[in-house]
């Protein structure tokens, strides 16, 4: 049985981790969030493509008043009017779609990938540690609380539902609200964490109290 | 598919990879390891936790300006859906992620897990559509 990390290499690892999300993806680590874009996979396609045919739309509606323009005053015209709009937009931003919109959309799709590789990671970390170890139940522990086999995937199957709506309606999970909105002291997080900590800590001691 | 998004798909699937693989060597996904957390037998992975949440704060001060905004608030489902987080947590072991690594490391049951958490995001999205008109933040619907 190989050794875990000791706490200060945890440390390093997992704040790595959210610190490098942010770095290569520009946005805060979340895993319920990207659950939630999965699940709701049609919604994110549908939003998706519409933004996408509003820029085309957009470009394309530009492209054709400008030659329409081009053909009726000449190019001064245009010159005018695009010293024009460019002091209105610096005046106030139009609410067009843009690419921006596009881009900040993130699809269903690189969620899912996140989400399975880090199955991908586990194992071959697991594999190549030799601490993969392939089980019908989740440990000694977990068995020893909830018995037989079959209790134990009816708990596991209860657990998880309860595990997702939590963590949807919570507005976030371990890493949403504990790692990253916790690093920037945000109240909903702190009070979301406090009470997922606290909830996981007396139903456990409960769970040891009934098992002596 | 453009340029742009297959990078953006290959960043998402780097920093899983390494995800999981942190999370493995921690041993965050090893129920006996969460129990004992949680049972204050032992308070390795708490401090990995605090450590870790120390760093990232250390790392968002310094970038300061370019931390995008979060829309996290105090809502009515704040507390109640923690709580049901929590609960579920010491049930099955797994938050959101650990699913993931915990059937990395082979334990199969996980599975089972997963298909709940699923059947609980799609439920939340149905019964909240329905019956709960108020805003729950970013990460949730």
């Amino acid at each position: 049985m190989t050794e875990y990390w000791p706490w200060w290499l945890g440390a390093l690892g997992l704040g790595g981790v959210s610190i490098l999300y942010l770095l290569l993806i520009g946005r805060l680590l979340g895993v319920s969030g990207s659950w939630a874009k999965v699940v709701a996979w049609k919604e994110n396609r549908d939003q998706l493509e519409a933004a996408e045919a509003l820029v085309e739309d957009t470009e394309a509606m530009e492209n054709a008043l400008m030659a329409e323009t081009l053909a009726e005053f000449g190019e001064d015209a245009i010159r005018e009017l695009q010293a024009e709009s460019a002091t209105n937009e610096a005046a106030e931003p139009t609410a067009t779609a843009s690419l921006d919109d596009l881009e900040s959309t993130t699809p269903w799709t690189a969620h899912l990938v996140f989400l399975l590789s880090m199955f991908v990671g586990a194992f071959l970390v697991a594999w190549f540690t030799g601490q993969f170890e392939l089980r019908l139940d989740l440990s000694a522990t977990h068995s020893r609380i909830f018995g037989s086999l079959w209790e134990v995937w009816l708990a596991l199957l209860v657990g998880g539902m309860m595990v997702g709506f939590g963590t949807q309606m919570a507005g976030g999970c371990t890493s949403g609200h504990g790692l990253s909105g916790c690093a920037r002291l945000l109240p909903a997080s702190l009070l979301a964490t406090a009470v997922f900590m606290a909830s996981a800590v007396f139903l456990s001691l409960l769970m040891e109290v009934m098992i002596r | 598919m453009n340029v742009r998004r297959v990078k953006q798909h290959l960043a998402y699937g780097l920093v899983g990879l390494i995800f999981g693989g942190v999370l493995t060597r921690i041993g965050f996904a090893d129920y006996d390891e969460l129990h004992k957390m949680f049972i204050f037998a032992d308070l390795r992975m708490l401090y990995v936790f605090a450590g870790s949440v120390a760093l990232t704060m250390i790392v968002y001060v310094i970038l300061n300006r370019r931390i995008p905004r979060q829309h996290k608030i105090i809502q009515p489902g704040t507390v109640p859906g923690s709580m049901l987080f929590g609960f579920g947590w010491a049930i099955t072991g797994a938050c959101p992620s650990l699913v993931f690594v915990q059937l990395g490391m082979g334990a199969l049951p996980a599975l089972i897990t997963g298909v709940g958490i699923f059947i609980g995001v799609w439920l939340y999205r149905k019964v909240h559509g329905r019956f709960f008109g108020w805003d729950t933040g970013t990460c949730g619907v």
